[in-house]
C-alpha cells in the first residue's frame, strides 16, 4: 500500500511499504510498445514467413483474406456460436463450482482435508488425458461433454485462487470486526468476501485462457465441431490461412475477455486501482 | 456517576501463551475509575497489548477475571471500542463506511448513523476525504479514521492500543494533541497503552508501570498535571521530568 501523498498537506506522510503498483495501470507509451510489438512480429511474418516455408508460414495477409471469406460463408459465425456456447458454459460451471469449493474449502478445515489431495491431483493430471472420458460419463458426444472438458480446465484457478483468498483473509481485520460485534453473515460481507475478490478475479483470467485451451480439446476429441472442427478440417487440406483464422479468433477472444475482467476488476474493486 | 467508581476491574488475571508456556501475566490486579485515562506503560514485548485485548473479550484468560460494570468480560461489548495500532481499516471501505462499521454493525438508524458519522469525520478532521480509500490517506490520517470510527459509537469505554506507534514522531505529536483536545470535549474512561513515557504522562490521569514479562505492576502514579491539556503543555509543566525520571526508573530497573 502506499499513500497518495500529492492530496495530504495535513501532517507528513510517510509510506508504510514500498509497493508501487506501477504495474496497474497501462500507459501511453505501455501501449505504443504492445502495438509496436505486435506490428513488428506481423511485419517480419509477412515479409520473411513465406521465404521459409511457403506452403505452412502463409503471409498475414492471406489469413486476414482468409478470414473475410469464412466471415462470408457462414462457417466461422456457425462455428464460434457453437465454441461460445461451450465455452460460456464450461466457465459458469468452473466459476460456480470453484467459488463453492473453493470458498468452502478456504473457510472450513474439514472441507479443505477432504478435497485438498483430490484437487491437486487432478490438477496435475494433464487436463487432455481425461477428455476421451467425458463422453463415456455422459453418455453423449454433444455440448455436455464439451462443456464439461471447459469446465474441468477452468475450474482450478477459480477454485485454488478463491481458497487462498478466504484463507488469506488478514487476521487483523478478522478481529476489528470482532471488536465491532460483527454477524457471521456482516463478517463475509465487509471482511471474507471484498479480501478474497482479487485472488478470485486473478483465477477467472487464468481460467479463461485454460477454458479456451479445454474449448478447442473438446472439440478435437469430441464429435469435432466449432473453432476446434475448422482448424482440423483446413489443416487437413493444408488451407493453412484459414487454419489460422480460428486460432486467430481463440487467441482474440481470450485477450478481450481477460481485458474485460481486468476492467471488471477496476468496477467492483476501486480500492485496488486507487493504490498509488 | 461518581467520580471514583470502578469502571473496569482487573482480578488475579493470568494469561499463558500454548499451555505450560509463556506466561504473560500472573494474578494482575487493576481498576480503572469512571472517566479516568489509565495509561499502561511498559516495555515491549510485556504484554500490554495482551492485556488490553483481554479487557476487550477478544481473547480470554486462563485465570482471574476481569469486570466492566460489575460484569465479567467474555465478548466484545457494544459499550466497548478499541482503537487499533495498525488502524484496522478495511481497504475496500470508504473512510466514511469504516467511521460507520461500528455504528452499522449496532444496528442504529440511518439518519443517527450519519450524522454521528459526519460530526466525528468532523472531529477528527477528516472532512473532504469521506470518500477517499484508507490506501489513499497518509498513516496519520488513516489513524484519524479508525479514532472516528470508534468515538462515532460514542462509547462508555475507549481501549488504545498503541494507537499512535506506528506513526512518525511529529504525526504522533499532532495525533496527542488532537486526542487531548477530544477527550476534553467529550470525557470518557479510557485504557491508553503505550511504550512511550512522555506519550503516558500526556495523556494520562493515572500511569500503571508494567515490568517485563511476565508483566507485573511496578507503580500506579498519579499525573498530577491539570487538564485542558496539549503536549506542549504538559512538557513544559514543572511536574514533567521529574514524572518522566521516575518512570524511566522503573523501566530500567530490574523489579526488586
Amino acid at each position: 500500500m502506499t499513500f497518495d501523498q500529492a492530496r495530504v498537506k495535513l501532517e507528513e506522510s510517510r509510506p508504510m511499504t514500498a509497493h508501487p503498483s506501477r504495474w496497474r495501470r497501462l500507459r501511453p507509451g505501455d501501449w505504443a510498445v504492445r502495438l509496436g510489438a505486435i506490428a513488428l512480429i506481423l511485419g517480419v511474418w509477412e515479409f520473411f514467413g513465406p521465404t521459409l516455408n511457403k506452403l505452412i508460414l502463409r503471409p498475414p495477409s492471406d489469413i486476414f483474406r482468409a478470414f473475410f471469406e469464412l466471415v462470408a460463408n457462414g462457417e466461422l459465425a456457425e462455428a464460434m456460436s457453437q465454441s461460445f456456447r461451450e465455452l460460456f458454459g464450461g466457465l459458469a460451471v468452473a466459476l460456480v463450482v470453484g467459488l463453492v469449493l473453493g470458498i468452502a474449502s478456504g473457510r472450513w478445515r474439514f472441507v479443505y482435508n477432504a478435497i485438498d489431495p483430490l484437487v491437486s491431483a487432478l490438477y496435475s493430471v494433464p487436463a487432455v488425458a481425461l477428455i476421451p472420458l467425458l463422453p463415456v460419463a455422459f453418455h453423449s458426444i454433444g455440448d455436455p461433454p464439451r462443456i464439461a472438458a471447459v469446465a474441468l480446465f477452468a475450474v482450478f484457478p477459480i477454485l485454488i485462487n478463491t481458497q487462498q483468498g478466504v484463507r488469506n483473509v488478514d487476521r487483523q481485520l478478522l478481529e476489528v470486526a470482532r471488536s465491532f460485534n460483527t454477524s457471521e453473515r456482516r463478517l463475509w460481507t465487509d471482511v471474507i468476501i471484498p479480501s478474497a475478490t482479487p485472488y478470485l478475479l486473478a483465477g477467472v483470467r487464468l481460467a479463461i485462457g485454460r477454458g479456451l485451451i479445454g474449448m478447442i480439446v473438446a472439440e478435437f476429441f469430441i464429435g469435432l465441431v466449432g473453432l476446434g472442427y475448422l482448424i482440423i478440417s483446413y489443416e487437413n487440406v493444408f488451407r493453412i490461412d484459414r487454419m489460422f483464422v480460428p486460432v486467430i479468433v481463440v487467441a482474440t477472444v481470450g485477450v478481450l475477455m481477460m481485458g474485460f475482467v481486468q476492467w471488471l476488476e477496476g468496477r467492483i474493486a476501486p480500492w485496488l486501482k486507487k493504490e498509488q | 456517576m461518581n467520580a471514583q467508581q470502578t469502571r473496569i476491574s482487573v482480578e488475579r488475571a493470568t494469561k499463558r501463551f500454548s499451555a505450560g508456556g509463556l506466561t504473560v501475566f500472573d494474578g494482575l490486579d487493576l481498576a480503572v475509575r469512571d472517566k479516568e485515562a489509565l495509561c499502561i506503560l511498559g516495555p515491549s514485548g510485556c504484554g500490554k497489548t495482551t492485556l488490553l485485548r483481554t479487557m476487550h473479550g477478544l481473547i480470554p484468560l486462563d485465570g482471574g477475571r476481569i469486570l466492566i460494570d460489575d460484569a465479567v468480560v467474555s465478548a466484545p461489548r457494544r459499550n466497548v471500542a478499541m482503537v487499533f495500532q495498525h488502524f484496522g481499516l478495511m481497504p475496500w471501505k470508504r473512510v466514511r463506511e469504516n467511521v460507520a462499521y461500528g455504528l452499522e454493525l449496532a444496528g442504529l438508524p440511518k439518519a443517527t448513523t450519519d450524522e454521528r458519522v459526519e460530526r466525528y469525520i468532523e472531529m477528527v478532521g477528516l472532512r473532504g476525504f469521506e470518500r477517499s480509500y484508507p490506501s489513499q490517506l497518509s498513516g496519520g490520517m488513516q489513524q484519524r479514521a479508525g479514532l472516528a470510527r470508534a468515538l462515532a459509537l460514542e462509547p462508555d469505554i475507549l481501549l488504545m492500543d498503541e494507537p499512535f506507534g506506528s506513526l512518525d514522531a511529529l504525526t504522533r505529536e499532532i495525533l496527542q494533541d488532537e486526542l487531548l483536545r477530544i477527550y476534553q470535549l467529550m470525557p470518557r474512561t479510557m485504557v491508553f497503552i503505550t511504550h512511550s513515557i512522555e506519550e503516558a504522562i500526556a495523556m494520562g490521569d493515572r500511569i500503571l508501570v508494567l515490568s517485563a514479562r511476565p508483566a507485573r505492576v511496578r507503580e500506579l502514579l498519579q499525573v498530577d498535571i491539570p487538564r485542558p491539556r496539549t503536549v506542549d503543555s504538559v512538557i513544559a509543566h514543572p511536574r514533567f521530568l521529574p514524572l518522566r525520571d521516575h518512570c524511566w526508573r522503573l523501566l530500567r530497573e530490574p523489579a526488586a
